[in-house]
């Protein structure tokens, strides 16, 4: 136990507070070509939410953003990329509910899970909230109806401080 | 109190979580993992473990600065959690990864454990699952160039992870990936790529004792060498896209052989897929012969792997749908899945919308001929207006618990689920459950019907609270019920609850876990910074 809490004081000790960049880590998209993560930082804030065919809140939040889109796009220009992290034995379903639900958003598909351990995802839904210029300034675990409100607040928040 | 002090533990190591962090030009990040059970005897169950408690704990932390990045991974168990194989003491505090990367345009190099896969992981696949305590990560060297968009080529060399050890074994292994739509020029209006892959396993005959040598002799093995090899085509042009694998195998042990004797195996992989407007397809086949490949000859397990073969069924996020799940039969399996889906959205409201998905799958024993599984499900999703929104699923599942051979039971699942919106933040979800069994002259088959009900009140974006329900009415009368609430905060969130939980998946609050069959108080806390 005392390992523990002196490897954790160690760790806290030796940081300072700074907003986290996007890993340049590449992963598939919906047409089977390699995009890397930091290409799709274009000038625009951007959500970043994590997803998979098991996990039915992922489905539920994304179904919300897409859902809300058209309202959000009259008030702010930004960007939606939803990351898959099924495996090989959902990946096929994976990219058949993103084709047929319409979703507006670039979709990603992290079946080896190189993205979601660059960027620490443990738990899924995990949704990030990124700057214009790729930095992570946002992020919230887990969802509820209605959590997406708080995603797209902090995308208004960016467009006042710009 | 050794409760207490988890949970000291665990708002100590979400208090940087708040914020990320710099440390001179680069950053750090990383994540932390908690769950504790305190277990609690129950008579309806298997006795609970004598100290009644377990605690696993994660603790992931990454630099990266510009193109070099290194990181580390601590496990903490306090002692394991119920159901966690290979640890005979319960308690281990270890270095579960490391590595050190650099990635260059062209390049990348990483020395410490790697994590990949190549093609579908037929032949190879290392990776972590936490709640199922897997990680087979191989600690080595990995290497990889690309020559533009063309070729990548990429290799490495390794002793792979055996649970919180290593395995006796060395594995290599090197992947191709040719992009001839890019050689011809036509990337922008197609996907063409040919794909190769080989893995070599050595693990010397003569490290076991007497009855590992015998073993060895009966089955006829004689080589310390495994081959793995996998040829690949990937296809996609419009909404049309075809991927096809196939795999050879040199003569690998297999225990669970009838005559127990090493054989070849092979596995071939075939998915088409087509999709247009609102409505996809895809349909998946697969054949598997003695693919069950170990990371180490002298060790049991299901972490002792170093490929993925997963089950190719559909993966149902409600309580009685997932019961009975299909067991992938490596040693000799053939069969698929088509999977469909078609949707349908209001011009003039956005908020209304229709969603079907169906789905078939069916498994065959290849030695029997005989079906092992068999499932087809449909499910209707309709979004009624900004607030209400309901849920039909349908599933009939015929399933085997011995390969096929004694015929299967049947069991036809029934699910309504209901979500109402109260306003921006109050929300109430409702699932109510039934499975109804087949019956044989007059009797149930395998353990009967059962209900289930789920009720769910949140207030977004940090409260949740469930209670559910799961009861078999008709042989055990066993009530699986649960109830508790999560609390979110940024990236930080804990869930607290009691009950009987049966293995499988349990979701609330956002988020799904896959929990062994336990009684007792439950608490998740997971982070990242």
């Amino acid at each position: 136990m005392k390992k523990i809490l002196s490897l954790i004081c160690l760790l806290m000790g030796a940081t300072t507070l700074f907003a986290q960049q996007l890993p340049d880590v590449s992963v598939e998209n919906l047409d089977g070509k390699i995009v890397s993560l930091r290409s799709l930082v274009n000038g625009k804030p951007m959500i970043i939410s994590y997803w998979s065919i098991a996990c039915k809140p992922c489905i539920q939040e994304l179904n919300a953003i897409n859902d809300a889109l058209e309202d959000w796009r009259k008030e702010a220009d930004f960007t939606v990329v939803a990351v898959s992290t099924d495996d090989a034995r959902l990946k096929a379903a994976a990219k058949n509910m993103a084709t047929s639900r319409g979703w507006e958003f670039t979709c990603l598909f992290d079946d080896k899970q190189t993205l979601r351990r660059a960027m620490n995802v443990t738990q899924t839904p995990q949704a990030f909230v990124v700057d214009a210029e790729g930095n992570i300034v946002y992020s919230h675990t887990g969802y509820s109806p209605g959590s997406e409100e708080e995603l797209f607040d902090k995308i208004l928040e960016l467009k006042k401080k710009k | 109190m050794r409760f207490l002090a988890t949970i000291l533990l665990a708002l100590v190591a979400i208090t940087p979580a708040v914020a990320q962090k710099k440390v001179g030009n680069g950053q750090v990040s990383g994540s932390f993992e908690s769950t504790s059970i305190g277990y609690v005897n129950d008579k309806r169950l298997d006795a609970a473990p004598e100290d009644h408690f377990g605690s696993n704990n994660y603790m992931k932390v990454d630099y990266n600065n510009g193109r070099f990045s290194a990181g580390i991974q601590a496990n903490a168990f306090l002692p394991v959690l119920q159901g966690y194989e290979d640890l005979a003491d319960g308690y281990k505090f270890y270095l579960a990864s490391k590595y050190i990367q650099w990635r260059d345009k062209n390049y990348e190099i990483l020395v410490g454990d790697i994590f990949d896969q190549y093609g579908n992981g037929l032949i190879y696949r290392s990776f972590e699952d936490r709640q199922l305590g897997f990680n087979n990560s191989i600690e080595g060297v990995r290497a990889g160039y690309n020559f533009g968009r063309y070729v990548s080529l990429k290799g490495m060399y390794g002793r792979p992870r055996l649970y919180t050890e290593y395995a006796s074994s060395w594995v290599r292994g090197a992947d191709l990936v040719v992009s001839l739509a890019d050689i011809c020029g036509i990337q922008d209006k197609a996907t063409l790529s040919l794909e190769g892959s080989y893995v070599n396993r050595f693990q010397k005959l003569t490290l076991g004792d007497d009855r590992d040598k015998m073993i060895f002799e009966a089955a006829g093995l004689d080589n310390p060498n495994l081959n793995m090899y996998s040829g690949r085509l990937n296809f996609g042009i419009g909404g049309f896209y075809l991927h096809g694998e196939y795999v050879h195998k040199s003569k690998d042990l297999n225990l669970d052989a009838v005559d127990g004797m090493a054989t070849n195996g092979s596995a071939i992989f075939g998915e088409a897929g087509y999709s247009h407007g609102g409505f996809s397809i895809v349909a998946t086949y697969r054949q598997l012969k003695n693919m069950a490949t170990r990371a180490s000859l002298y060790d049991d397990g299901t972490g002792n792997a170093i490929n993925y073969l997963p089950a190719l069924t559909r993966q149902y996020t409600y309580m009685l749908a997932n019961l009975n799940p299909y067991q992938v039969y490596a040693l000799g399996e053939m069969g698929g899945q088509v999977d469909v889906c078609y949707s349908l959205r209001s011009k003039e409201n956005r908020y209304r919308y229709w969603n079907f998905h169906a789905n078939f799958s069916t498994f065959y024993n290849t030695f029997s001929k005989r079906a092992m599984w068999r499932d087809i499900n449909f499910d209707v999703e309709r979004q009624w207006s900004k607030k209400l929104k309901t849920i039909f699923l349908f599933s009939r599942q015929e399933w085997s618990k011995s390969l096929g051979y004694q015929g299967l039971y049947a069991s036809n699942i029934f699910v309504g689920d209901v979500t109402y919106k109260f306003d921006r933040k109050k929300s109430l979800r409702v699932e109510v459950q039934y499975l109804y069994a087949d019956r044989h002259d007059g009797a149930y088959d395998y353990e009967g019907d059962w209900v289930a009900g789920l009720v769910e009140f949140s207030l977004a974006p940090r409260w949740s609270f469930f209670v559910q329900d799961m009861y078999n009415i008709d042989e055990t009368k066993t009530n699986y019920y649960s109830g508790g609430f999560s609390y979110t905060y940024n990236r930080t969130r804990v869930q607290l609850s009691y009950g009987r939980n049966r293995a499988g998946y349990i979701c609330s609050g956002g988020v799904c876990r896959y929990s062994p069959a336990y009684t007792g108080v439950n608490l998740v806390l997971t982070s990242s910074f």
